[in-house]
């Protein structure tokens, strides 16, 4: 466990190396957040409600969705096919550490620096600068829970996306599919409630809601009682059991295709 | 000096080698196109699933929102397609390949992007004709010679815009060395380019126009072929704003290559 850890350090202290970085990615987030606060202004022109939710609600969900987009955005899949296609994985493969808890780690560590750099001022500024006021509710103490779970599902699906080099040179295709679905499908781009009813029951059997649409329903309807949030908890486990089952499944099976040239 | 048609003549001998060296990867250009595909695609189902709940969009239909995004998607084309280099630009400034640039008898722009044609970038311009045709065909518009030569060079003005953006953005790396959150931000900038400026009050209208001019991209020039008779005359600006954008970034760019000491590699 420790060995993990100082993988984690690692990628943190990487993270602060590209400090500016993080400035632009919080300047692109508060302009993205500006004009979702026009947009969604001009959407609900004359209307209180839509779909069962205020302005208030569908604004933060947009805004708060755009920035866990940038959490879960980690890049595991391009870092993961970069160390398949140079063959750095075998340094990993040699010592006695697992590929897929040290790749979580590295992980944790990147998105870390994130979560203190980009999220934390986001949410301040919503509260203190947008004045968004949604409710008080345990939905707001739960909302941890359900984004670390929806981090470990956002993970797999990278590292899944991340194993197919060992078949393929490039993974820009794949990954892009890989984002434009879980974008659109997981409600990150708009709440659930505005699909079609129809769509929607197929889009809640799918595991894409539980990365997107659930946490931030957390924040967005935040004074719903706990029974309703912990069989979404309950949900979000159990995809988080499966999809590391893929991703078990799927390794032990690419990982015999490597050929690593040389050292 | 090269002279223009010496200039074609090596773009498509560039090009040939670098498509040909593409073609090992196939299984990968097939699933990038793909990619390509879903992406051109993800922006417009919002669009569709939101107009299910509202009739309009600060008083544009949703074929009048398609025509504006597909006259985005054409004109984001050029850049896709000849200007993808613009992304690599960090990668041979950091390892200092950049340099081998300096050493042939061209302009360095021009042999740096010709090294690169983004072969998927095709499927979004075809996307794009596609939807053009069909919301012109929808909203019934009326397309005479004098409409077309307009939009020609419409899109041009939007296509030069959009490449300064990225090429600035890129040229970035001359300073930052690491210029991907710029790229990033650039590109998630452009993304908002296919919304009404109308939905903007005041300060932000004037801003998203002036000073980060994504209305130029495509809200403003596709206002001319579908509402001509309640267009603003910031419309008429579209051409100036492409070609003014376009010099400003070229000074940029010199400015980076000029800069540049390489690696001492």
């Amino acid at each position: 466990m420790r060995g993990y850890l100082a993988y984690l350090r690692a990628a943190i202290q990487v993270g602060v190396v590209y400090r500016l970085g993080f400035l632009f990615t919080v300047i692109g987030n508060v302009l993205y957040m500006i004009i979702a606060y026009f947009l969604w202004r001009s959407i609900y022109a004359g209307k209180t409600e839509l779909n069962g939710l205020t302005f208030d609600q569908a604004f933060l969900y947009i805004a708060l969705g755009s920035t866990v987009f940038i959490l879960l955005k980690t890049y595991a899949d391009w870092g993961m096919a970069q160390e398949i296609r140079d063959g750095t994985i075998s340094i990993c493969l040699a010592k006695p550490i697992d590929y897929q808890l040290y790749t979580l780690f590295t992980t944790v560590g990147f998105s870390s620096t994130s979560l203190v750099t980009v999220t934390l001022p986001t949410v301040l500024m919503l509260a203190f600068v947008f004045r968004i006021n949604a409710g008080i509710g345990p939905g707001y103490l739960l909302f941890p829970v359900s984004l670390a779970l929806a981090f470990l599902i956002s993970f797999h699906f990278d590292y899944l996306v991340g194993l197919t080099a060992f078949y393929t040179e490039s993974i820009w295709g794949i990954s892009t599919s890989k984002d434009i679905i879980i974008s659109v499908l997981s409600g990150a781009l708009l709440p659930l409630q505005f699909f079609p009813e129809a769509v929607q029951r197929i889009l809640m059997v799918l595991p894409f809601q539980a990365i997107y649409f659930t946490p931030l329903m957390m924040v967005t309807k935040p004074d719903q009682s706990v029974s309703v949030f912990l069989p979404q908890l309950g949900i979000q486990a159990l995809w988080v059991l499966a999809t590391y089952a893929a991703c078990r499944l799927f390794y032990n099976r690419a990982i015999k295709v490597l050929r690593v040239a040389g050292g | 000096m090269l002279s223009f048609g010496d200039y074609i003549r090596l773009y498509f001998l560039i090009e040939a080698q670098y498509i040909k060296s593409q073609m090992q990867y196939r299984v990968d250009f097939i699933v990038s196109s793909f990619g390509m595909f879903f992406s051109s695609l993800a922006t417009l189902s919002v669009f569709v699933v939101l107009f299910n709940s509202i009739p309009t969009l600060a008083g544009w239909s949703l074929m009048e929102m398609v025509f504006i995004y597909a006259f985005y998607m054409i004109a984001i084309s050029p850049m896709q397609i000849l200007f993808d280099a613009v992304w690599w630009l960090r990668y041979k400034v950091q390892s200092g390949e950049f340099i081998k640039y300096y050493f042939r008898p061209m302009n360095i722009m021009f042999y740096f992007m010709s090294e690169r044609f983004d072969i998927k970038g095709l499927t979004q311009l075809a996307v794009g004709i596609i939807l053009l045709v069909y919301a012109s065909i929808q909203l019934a518009l009326v397309w005479s010679p004098g409409k077309l030569a307009a939009l020609l060079v419409a899109l041009v003005s939007a296509a030069l815009v959009l490449i300064s953006i990225a090429v600035m953005a890129g040229a970035s790396a001359f300073w930052l060395v690491n210029s991907y959150p710029v790229l990033a931000l650039a590109w998630k900038v452009r993304e908002f380019a296919p919304y009404p400026m109308s939905i903007f009050d005041g300060i932000f209208r004037f801003a998203f126009t002036f000073i980060l001019p994504i209305g130029f991209i495509a809200f403003y020039p596709a206002q001319f072929f579908l509402r001509p008779a309640e267009i603003s005359p910031v419309v008429y600006l579209t051409p100036v704003v492409g070609v003014a954008l376009f010099a400003l970034m070229y000074k940029v760019w010199d400015l980076g290559v000029n800069s540049y000491t390489g690696t001492g590699s």
